[in-house]
């Protein structure tokens, strides 16, 4: 009997103990989150995925794409929809930068099954566009490398490379060259080309036949 | 009896989850970078600050270049007075410390790059985790003949009007082929051929 009172005194008071910590952490777990709380992936994680360039897409490759009609992706303008109304490439969604992350676009940018191909002028804002993406751990986000100015200086009015320069240069340029006439340039030899073709031989038709008929003469002379 | 084993049984249960509980918050580990913005927030002062600094305002005491190119480009050629720290390694312990210690004195840290682009990204980080003195100079430095080319970058500025020069090219593609078609006509008229040969059947 004495034993079994002392043990229950002392397990009583246990309790006591016991729901005293328990109430302390309690507590302690109230403080915790008055840290604030840290929104998306780690800095570290977010500058190693930065510094890398594996984001870029390049105009070529954008044209490529969009002349195959390759499904995977959807383009996203971040520029003021001014700058959009005036020029942007094709079936692009509008999304100026600073309604990024406004719900209605949520649906275009946070998902996994389209690449999404931010662009602006040039690649800054569209960097900046990746960068506040990928924190909030969006997959798939890529940036056209250059943006519409790079688009316009190699697919939209490429340079015509100089004699000097290698084949493929020569190659990439008729490339280039074919694709800016899919994207609505129009070149003056595009329409002149196509009537000599069809003088050039009816030129040549005549003159052989003239001369077969010559020969004869000639071998009778 | 069988009271005092539930009674065992609760007690050793409950220590043992205050021991999970303690483990817990003693493993419970802050990120080592903590953000001091959310995306939001940084996002509209994006579009609402200017953090662009030109290369005329540099004057200032107040400020502190910061080279974010590889050492091997900082060494090539730098800006005068700038410090070195490489985009990859601005998350360092030392490195976080000379922004801390640039913010307390109230001190602008204005980073470069050879673009203005390659910059951005280390800016931004920065700034997220609360660095709100760190500014972008807005140039760009390229290395020719031994020395370190500085221009002024114009951010973000198109460098056509792509729509006008479809329009024109198409307006030029349509007028030419107009003009030229007179100009290839006479072309066809091969005669001259004829009175080359002519001579020389005569000859014979």
């Amino acid at each position: 009997m004495m034993v079994k009172k002392k043990l229950a005194r002392f397990l009583s008071f246990r309790y006591v103990l016991l729901a005293l910590i328990l109430l302390i952490l309690a507590g302690g777990l109230v403080m915790l989150p008055k840290v604030e709380k840290q929104e998306g992936i780690h800095a570290e994680q977010l500058l190693n995925k930065a510094i890398s360039t594996e984001r870029y897409v390049s105009t070529d490759e954008l044209s490529d794409k969009i002349i195959s009609q390759d499904p995977s992706f959807i383009l996203v303008d971040v520029r003021d929809p001014q700058s959009f109304n005036e020029y942007s490439l094709p079936n692009a969604v509008n999304i100026p930068l600073r309604n990024l992350l406004d719900e209605e676009y949520e649906a275009y940018i946070n998902q996994t099954q389209y690449d999404v191909i931010f662009y602006s002028n040039d690649n800054f804002y569209a960097d900046q566009a990746w960068v506040l993406g990928n924190r909030l751990g969006y997959q798939n986000l890529r940036v056209l490398k250059g943006g519409i100015n790079e688009w316009y200086n190699s697919i939209i009015n490429p340079t015509v490379p100089n004699e000097q320069l290698a084949a493929e240069d020569f190659e990439l340029y008729s490339t280039r060259k074919a694709a800016s006439m899919f994207f609505g340039v129009m070149y003056p030899e595009q329409n002149r080309v196509e009537e000599p073709v069809i003088e050039k031989p009816a030129a040549r038709k005549v003159v052989p036949v003239k001369k077969k008929k010559k020969r004869p003469v000639e071998g009778g002379c | 009896m069988k009271e005092l084993e539930k009674v065992k049984r609760i007690s050793i249960s409950s220590t043992l989850f205050i021991l999970a509980v303690l483990v817990g918050v003693l493993a419970y580990e802050r990120p080592e970078n903590m953000y001091a913005r959310n995306t939001k927030s940084t996002l509209e002062d994006l579009t609402r600050l200017n953090y662009i600094i030109p290369m005329d305002k540099l004057d200032s005491p107040d400020v502190v270049l910061v080279d974010i190119r590889r050492p091997y480009d900082f060494e090539q050629g730098h800006l005068e007075n700038a410090i070195n720290i490489p985009a990859a390694e601005i998350l360092r312990e030392e490195n976080k410390k000379i922004f801390r210690k640039l913010k307390d004195s109230n001190k602008l840290a204005v980073l470069y790059g050879n673009k203005i682009e390659e910059a951005n990204i280390p800016f931004l980080l920065l700034y997220q985790l609360g660095y709100d003195n760190v500014k972008l100079l807005s140039v760009n430095n390229k290395y020719l003949h031994n020395s370190l080319i500085t221009e002024s970058a114009d951010v973000e500025k198109p460098v056509a009007n792509i729509r006008a020069f479809i329009d024109e090219s198409v307006r030029n593609a349509t007028k030419k082929e107009e003009v030229k078609k007179p100009a290839v006509i006479p072309k066809k008229v091969i005669p001259v051929k004829k009175k080359k040969k002519l001579p020389v059947e005569g000859g014979c």
